[in-house]
């Protein structure tokens, strides 16, 4: 027996010695305090409280690669730039304190605030924003995201494929003006500039190769620490040009674990609800229910026809799809009224959007009659239908499969499901390989262009229901110069109206969010685009 | 040379298989002008042999690469910490299997044929047939959120009470498939002929167990125990996700929908360098387990 016991407890004995000698830093890695005994504050006290998430890591930190809301979502408490939304989506001087706009709307002059500052106390000067943005346009930079936000200036597309070694439309005037040229005279190029790709960094802290672990930003936090899959904290920036910022920190937990339970736990003070306790929120008996905060999300969800493949090559076909989809039965018995219907493409909150849209509404026998009319006569002509979703297990979502019932039940037709795992899904939903697909957007700007004209301009990449109508192309085409704002809007829900009538698309929803936030927690906005949303914050009567 | 095949598999599966990581990275917005400069920054353009090459040359030399997902992190920074947390657990669920599994097994075995022996086997059974996603949040419920008995999320090393929940989900299933090994295993034992020797020789039935018994019972039971080893650095997603584990589980399953190559190769990699290492253990564990068994 002792020869056994010896080898096995010894090899255990020396497994636990090594694992956990080798394990790094594990002392700093619990949790939040159970039983959230955090330092309470029971009046406003500026630079006190904290505040407790869970969330996911960031694949990135650097405001010139940023492409997702995660990311983005720590880059703006970080960094900040010339320009960024208010809460009524409207674009608001940031650093910048105001602009000029040349009269043929091609030259932007910004005048920056003087004194603002790095977190490290050194100045922001208009030659920091020059070498930031060109930073993003440079070709070794990588940046997948430098050609949407930033590729209207003039010369960064000849930087980003090589051709030059500076973007000539970004001019320094002086220590406290930024002069930025564009290609066209687009109104909507402003509203790309409060999106992290044009947040200004300081060329010391990248030339040291901290950006990303010690950022020297301008933003109203600090990054105190970022232990990878275990939390960030962040801290206020005592010496924020935006004025004080309340909260002493942030914390994020980032290694997952049920956020539901942990907010009811007291574990943290913020957390969203989806879909399997929203009807216990909902409920007004369910003490919850005073908790909830609700936001729009300036999403929609849809079901694209590929208007290239028969039967979808019929506007009567597609509309009879349409007609045949009961919206409302489905958000109200599948997803308990989580999502609001779509008429349309535009989402609520988002400027130019329609309240008196005609969509096309649930009508059976409207949905038959059109079918008829159409080239196919009858669904018996039609070919085998597939719709793709993304997806990876073997559950289809209840809502696809409501979706296709009613097409069933209303039209006769019998549609194929098939399930593609992301990736692959991107690839070939970009090749036009499907029949019908199930995707959402949502959006990169509070501007209609990134909706009515990436989704539906005949030679966009983002077109990917393959829709072309030269007349829809005209107008977005006018729309992207328009220099008033109300006839800019007024052609773009024109344009709307047409393009739901073509029905490229069966729109089926906009997205909400809904956050349960504790009631010390004061100031907080759920805001529908990624903005700070954590310097207003503070904690009180805890 | 396993390692070698094992890479050039794994690395041609990406190579040749479908979906792109910086399309991944880039979503619904991605232009295919874009997507070929950035593959073309990173190398992704050249020709098989001489990107699998590169990467053999590099990994010889300790580097791994970036993710392509965490952008501008090396692989050989993001993957050792959460090995080491899901090691850490999956040993806890080892040490937890192994100290049910064995006495458990030795007694329905001895017990053969009584109620005991029945209700070890049906008890076991029950634990194996549990699924992760349905035993952790029973076990959270209970144990964090009515008794408040147990923190319900997060992580504090191996000798911390964040593990107890965790270690329990992973380590009760495969307790009844080493009840059964150890369980058949000590029967075949039993009926030896050196055991009824033993008894014939007058000694404690305590000291023929001891002595006789469980020793030779455990020596295919040590083999599953040893491959079983490799297993500690592969981590459990689910279980992890669910209790806020900072361990590999999650990376994996991310990585391999987001086509981070780099993790994928080096994760592939490690798993095939801990199956070889549990083998090694394996064999020379047993030169000092069983005297027959001598190697030279």
């Amino acid at each position: 027996m002792k020869r056994v016991t010896i080898a096995i407890v010894s090899l255990i004995v020396v497994l636990v010695l090594v694992f956990s000698s080798l394990a790094p830093g594990c002392k700093g890695s619990k949790a939040g305090p159970a039983g959230g005994a955090t330092p309470a504050a029971t009046r406003v006290i500026t630079g006190a409280g904290e505040l407790t998430l869970l969330s996911d890591d960031p694949p990135t930190l650097d405001p010139a690669l940023a492409g997702d809301t995660t990311s983005a979502s720590y880059i703006v408490e970080i960094f900040s730039g010339l320009v960024t939304i208010n809460r009524e989506l409207k674009v608001v001087p940031d650093i910048a304190e105001r602009w000029d706009i040349s009269d043929d709307g091609k030259t932007y002059t910004f005048y920056l605030h003087p004194n603002v500052k790095f977190h490290d106390g050194k100045e922001v000067k208009a030659s920091d924003f020059k070498y930031s943005m060109e930073r993003a346009c440079n070709p070794s930079t990588e940046s997948i995201v430098a050609d949407t936000y930033l590729g209207d200036i003039v010369g960064a597309k000849d930087m980003l494929s090589g051709k030059a070694s500076e973007v000539r439309g970004i001019q320094v005037i002086d220590d406290t003006t930024l002069q930025i040229e564009i290609d066209a005279a687009k109104p909507y190029f402003l509203a790309k500039l409060t999106y992290p790709t044009a947040f200004v960094v300081d060329n010391a802290n990248v030339k040291s190769r901290n950006l990303t672990s010690k950022p020297n930003g301008t933003g109203p936090f600090k990054l105190k620490q970022w232990q990878r899959g275990e939390k960030i904290v962040l801290e206020a920036n005592e010496n924020y040009y935006g004025g004080v910022v309340k909260l002493k920190r942030v914390n994020f937990l980032l290694a997952g674990g049920s956020s539901m339970t942990m907010y009811e736990n007291g574990e943290v003070d913020i957390t969203g609800v989806g879909l399997t306790d929203i009807e216990r929120v909902l409920d007004p008996a369910n003490p919850l229910n005073k908790e909830l905060v609700v936001a729009s999300e300036l999403s929609v969800g849809y079901v694209g026809f590929n208007c290239t493949m028969p039967p979808f090559d019929d506007v009567k076909v597609r509309q009879a799809f349409n007609h045949a989809v009961d919206k409302e039965k489905i958000i109200e018995v599948v997803l308990k009224e989580l999502v609001d219907p779509a008429k349309g493409i535009l989402p609520p909150g988002m400027p130019g959007y329609n309240e008196g849209l005609k969509g096309l509404e649930y009508d059976p026998v409207k949905a038959k009659r059109l079918i008829a009319e159409s080239k196919y006569k009858d669904v018996a002509n039609f070919p085998a239908i597939t719709i793709s979703i993304p997806g990876t297990g073997a559950a289809v979502p209840p809502t696809s499969e409501a979706i296709i019932e009613m097409w069933k039940v209303n039209l006769g037709v019998e549609v194929k499901i098939q399930q593609v795992e992301w990736a692959t899904y991107l690839d070939d939903l970009k090749r036009h390989k499907f029949h019908m697909f199930e995707v959402g957007w949502i959006a990169d700007y509070p501007d209609p262009q990134d909706f009515l004209d990436l989704l539906f301009h005949s030679n966009s990449l983002e077109n990917n229901a393959g829709y072309s109508n030269p007349e829809v192309d005209r107008l977005l085409e006018q729309a992207r110069v328009e220099k008033d704002i109300n006839a800019r809007l007024r052609i773009y829900q024109q344009v709307e109206q047409m393009i739901v009538n073509d029905a490229p698309w069966l729109p089926l929803w906009h997205g909400k969010s809904y956050l349960l936030v504790k009631p010390y927690v004061k100031g907080f906005y759920p805001a529908p685009m990624t903005i700070p949303m954590f310097k207003d914050v503070y904690i009180e009567g805890k | 040379m396993l390692l070698l095949a094992v890479s050039f598999f794994t690395f041609a599966l990406g190579y040749y298989g479908p979906g792109d990581p910086v399309q991944v990275l880039m979503g619904q917005h991605s232009n295919p002008e874009v997507v070929a400069r950035i593959r073309h920054e990173r190398g992704l353009d050249r020709p098989f042999f001489e990107q699998y090459l590169r990467y053999v040359w590099r990994a010889l030399h300790g580097d791994f690469g970036e993710s392509y997902k965490f952008q501008g992190q090396s692989v050989g920074e993001l993957i050792p910490r959460k090995v080491l947390v899901s090691a850490q657990l999956g040993l806890a669920a080892l040490a937890i299997s192994i100290v049910m599994g064995i006495p458990l097994g030795l007694m329905a075995a001895v017990k053969q044929g009584t109620w005991l022996d029945t209700g070890i086997v049906s008890a076991t059974l029950l634990g194996v047939s549990s699924p992760v996603f349905v035993t952790a949040p029973a076990l959270l419920f209970l144990l964090a959120y009515k008794l408040h008995f147990l923190p319900s999320y997060g992580w504090g090393g191996l000798f911390d009470a964040h593990i107890i929940m965790p270690a329990l989900v992973l380590g009760i299933p495969p307790i009844a498939g080493l009840t059964r090994l150890m369980r058949a295993s000590t029967l075949d034992v039993i009926g030896q002929d050196y055991v009824r020797t033993a008894r014939a020789k007058g000694l404690l039935e305590r000291t023929v167990l001891s002595r006789h018994i469980a020793r030779n019972a455990i020596l295919p039971v040590f083999t599953v125990i040893g491959l079983s080893l490799a297993t500690l650095v592969e981590g459990a997603f689910i279980t992890e996700t669910f209790f806020g584990i900072p361990g590999i589980g999650r990376l994996t399953v991310d990585s391999l929908f987001a086509r981070d190559y780099p993790v994928i190769m080096a994760l592939t990699l490690l798993v095939a360098v801990a199956y070889i290492i549990a083998n090694l253990v394996v064999d020379i564990g047993y030169t000092f387990l069983d005297p027959r068994i001598r190697y030279g």
